[in-house]
């Protein structure tokens, strides 16, 4: 007589698996009203936030002063800031309103690092002008590549693309020059895929079936995530065909992360659920996980997974969600999940709790966006 | 109290027990080694003080702590038994120290912005501040000098000697001052006298030695630079790393301080480097701290790397304790972590030190003793450590604060992640006593001398 429960491996215990973040650092007070995104900046030394008063604001990481700051509106909400991925130049990207903004945060970066972060931005000037008989195969888009207004680049903001309809998610390519926005209200140019380099923007997914939620490169090869409310679309964009179709079985999809390997992928959902997906294994989730009792606004692989083997998502129940997910290279063995731990601290304000999170570059510390108008930085 | 005592009755309980007086300190030596003498268990600190004072044949009473495996003594010598599980059959080891006095909360000084740096030299507070402002303060809560050349917020400021400050800043320069002092408050002269470039992110840390005219910095940019702060030793400052509103200066004609560039530039490690020291005893030998989590060792004559012991922790902060050959460096886990530095040390961690609950992030060592020193975190205190207080545990020697030395601004609160209280840096004097700064704007003084 064997107990079956004895067959099944043992998870390790979370005291195995430190280190993890367990503790806030860091809080981040300037923000007037909801903070809505956060961004780690490539080299660990920065944080990014922007939120629902028209600022972007940059933060030393550890001592939490604000360095730099631009209000990019008055009216509209500062929905996404990402820092463009790569050490060669410090821009940070912003999206507020119907635009995309470049900035360079000029206190922030040496002489020389400031030219070749201004070169990144300026090299596809022209370039539209030039090759516009060689317009690849979408139509050309109504899309504009701009210098922002003189006010804006005196603060170190640089280019700004206006787009047809607010962006509300962006996610970079590994490299840098790749980026895709989403801009669920408009419905043919949803889907947007940017060249930085060429100044060009692309709408290759006019006749989507189902509302456009947020995007992913894969890290290596030329794979396109699109989450829709309820499934999740793989393209091939050299081959330009679709690969196949997960069916998580979420009701309605906020977020979504490809694992650095690029096999594994995690998605949060406004109906509560956490989901791992195996690419290799299956079109439902390898793990279902409902751990949270609210809506859940983002997920986060630890971008450095190899040394650091986490995951977080963030919730409007408050908490911050901590994971051990070690995911094995040869593909030979399935991710072994353990939850390790519930970070609490920010308020929930108005029915809403933590809105954005990201990973620190290299080390176990993730930072939050809180609704309570706070960012957080957990160690 | 009431459960021990229930449940210890069929344990014979020993009203004596055998203990070894002895001291590390050469001027508080008994006359005579005493051998094992018998005492009541009864006996507390006090108690055992009065006895060595006896035996010391002190004309004035002179104020004892006890250690007894690597912990103080602060119950009755019975109870400590108790609590320890050790017999009273054993002869026990009693170290004896001057009592350790308490950091009395003395002054706060207030200032416009958050305080980065804090040192202490001859009676003057210096102090370096987000407000990008330097200022000498007396010790009567007057400012009497500020100096104004860093173009954005301080980082570190040390004095090189009476008459000459080093700082260095989010500008990514350091430069070097010359101080002229006076009583009054703004009657004192602060002068730049040099600009020094290489360093291309904010520069952290600072460490003098005034002897050899050298300062260490630590910068952002992972690398330290070693500097001259002799004008005409310092080689050129590097061309492009200038500030591009120099052009304009020199057009426009205005004065110009002279500009340098470093000795060397020391590369090495694979993230910003926290803190960097030298060597107390041999300033040809430099030690820095990084995020990369190691501790280096240089060479700074040959501008080598000549050690690197990694941890597990990204490093914010270091200071050396030479007596006992270690290394204190702090750390974003919270703790403090004891290194020894040689060669021939077989463990990466000789002790770790536990209490803070957040980030590591400025180090002193106590002037006055070669055990003790004080920490500064951003959970908003600063500890006092005593690295003689020390039990095993696992497979690590851990020690706890001997002080906790809190926020006057913070008027007892304790709060998430030190919010508002922020200890950046702490230095600690032998006059004037442990001095802080935080970002409560307070440069915060605790005198640890007996109050006359
Ligand atoms: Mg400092």
């Amino acid at each position: 007589n064997i107990d079956p429960e004895s067959l099944l491996p043992k998870l390790p215990s979370p005291d195995e698996l430190r280190p993890f973040p367990t503790v806030c650092a860091t809080q981040y007070v300037g923000h007037k009203g909801r903070v809505r995104t956060v961004s780690v900046s490539p080299c660990g030394r920065y944080l990014a936030s922007g939120g629902d008063d028209g600022t972007v604001r940059v933060w030393a990481l550890f001592t939490g002063r604000q360095v730099w700051s631009c209000k990019f509106s008055s009216d509209e909400a500062v929905n996404i800031v990402r820092w463009r991925p790569g050490r060669d130049a410090l821009i940070l990207t912003a999206c507020a309103g119907d635009s995309v903004y470049f900035v360079v945060p000029l206190s922030l970066c040496d002489p020389n690092h400031e030219v070749a972060s201004r070169a990144v931005l300026d090299d596809g000037f022209g370039y539209a002008t030039t090759s516009s008989t060689t317009t690849p195969t979408t139509k050309p888009t109504s899309s504009k590549w701009t210098r922002p207004t003189q006010k804006l680049q005196d603060a170190g903001v640089l280019l700004q693309i206006t787009l047809n309809a607010p962006p509300k998610s962006l996610s970079y390519h590994r490299r840098g020059d790749y980026f895709s926005t989403v801009s669920p209200a408009s419905t043919s140019t949803a889907v947007s895929i940017h060249t930085l380099s060429k100044h060009l923007t692309q709408h290759p997914f006019r006749r989507l079936r189902g509302l456009a939620q947020t995007t992913s490169f894969h890290p290596s090869k030329a794979l396109f995530f699109l989450a829709t409310r309820q499934s999740v679309r793989v393209y091939d964009l050299q081959a330009q065909n679709l690969v196949k179709t997960l069916q998580p079985g979420a009701k309605w999809i906020s977020s979504l992360d490809v694992h650095p390997l690029g096999d594994n992928l995690l998605l949060g959902s406004y109906d509560r659920r956490l989901l791992w997906h195996d690419l290799d294994l299956s079109l439902t989730p390898y793990k279902t996980l409902r751990y949270h009792s609210k809506a859940i606004r983002a997920v986060k692989f630890h971008p450095n997974s190899g040394a650091v083997p986490l995951f977080a998502d963030c919730s409007d129940d408050g908490s911050v969600q901590i994971f051990h997910g070690k995911v094995v290279g040869d593909g030979m063995e399935n991710a072994t999940i353990v939850p390790l731990k519930v970070l609490k601290g920010h308020r929930v304000t108005a029915g809403l709790g933590v809105l954005d999170l990201d990973w620190h570059p290299k080390e176990p510390w993730c930072v939050s966006a809180g609704a309570d108008g706070r960012c957080r930085l957990w160690c | 109290m009431a459960t021990e005592d229930a449940t210890a009755p069929a344990q014979q309980r020993q009203s004596q027990v055998r203990i070894h007086l002895h001291t590390k300190s050469g001027d508080i030596e008994l006359p005579q080694d005493t051998g094992s003498i018998l005492v009541s268990t009864e006996l507390k600190r006090y108690q055992l003080s009065t006895l060595v004072n006896r035996l010391l044949e002190t004309d004035k009473p002179l104020p004892l702590e006890f250690l007894i495996n690597g912990q103080f003594l602060r119950t009755s010598l019975d109870e400590f038994l108790t609590k320890n599980g050790i017999s009273a059959e054993t002869t026990l080891s009693v170290e004896y120290v001057k009592a350790l006095i308490p950091p009395i909360y003395s002054a706060s000084y207030e200032h416009d912005d958050w305080i980065s740096s804090v040192d202490v030299r001859s009676q003057r507070i210096l102090s370096g501040s987000y407000d990008g402002l330097l200022r000498v303060w007396n010790m009567s809560s007057e400012v009497v000098g500020t100096g104004q050349s860093h173009t954005s917020s301080i980082k570190a400021a040390k004095f090189i000697s009476p008459t000459q400050i080093a700082s260095s800043g989010m500008d990514r320069t350091i430069r070097i001052w010359k101080y002229e002092d006076a009583q009054a408050a703004g009657a004192a002269s602060l002068t730049p006298t040099l600009e020094l470039y290489g360093h291309k992110a904010s520069v952290d840390n600072i460490a003098v030695h005034g002897n050899s005219s050298r300062v260490l910095s630590a910068s952002a940019d992972h690398s330290i630079g070693l500097w001259s702060t002799k004008k005409a030793e310092a080689p050129a400052a590097p061309e492009n790393l200038l500030p591009s509103a120099n052009k304009r200066r020199k057009l426009s004609n205005a004065k110009q301080l002279p500009q340098r560039g470093p000795l060397s530039m020391l590369q090495g490690h694979q993230s910003q480097v926290g803190d960097v020291c030298f060597d107390e005893k041999d300033a040809t030998v430099g030690y820095s701290a990084s995020w990369d989590h190691s501790v280096k060792t240089w060479d700074l004559t040959t501008s080598t790397c000549v050690d690197t012991r990694t941890t597990a922790q990204s490093l914010f902060s270091i200071c050396h304790l030479p007596e006992s050959s270690l290394l204190a460096t702090g750390t974003s886990a919270r703790h403090i972590t004891l290194i020894d530095p040689r060669a021939s040390a077989t463990t990466i961690s000789a002790m770790t030190l536990r209490g803070h609950t957040n980030a590591v992030v400025s180090l002193a060592r106590d002037p006055n003793t070669s055990y003790q020193m004080v920490s500064g975190s951003h959970d908003g205190t600063c500890r006092v450590w005593d690295i003689r207080s020390v039990r095993s545990e696992a497979s690590d020697q851990v020690g706890e604060s001997v002080y906790v030395i809190e926020r006057d601004s913070a008027k007892g609160k304790r709060v998430v992640a030190g919010e508002g209280v922020k200890v950046f840096s702490v230095c600690w004097d032998k006059d004037v006593g442990i001095v802080s700064g935080s970002e409560d704007k307070q440069l915060q003084i605790n005198s640890s001398k007996p109050s006359s």
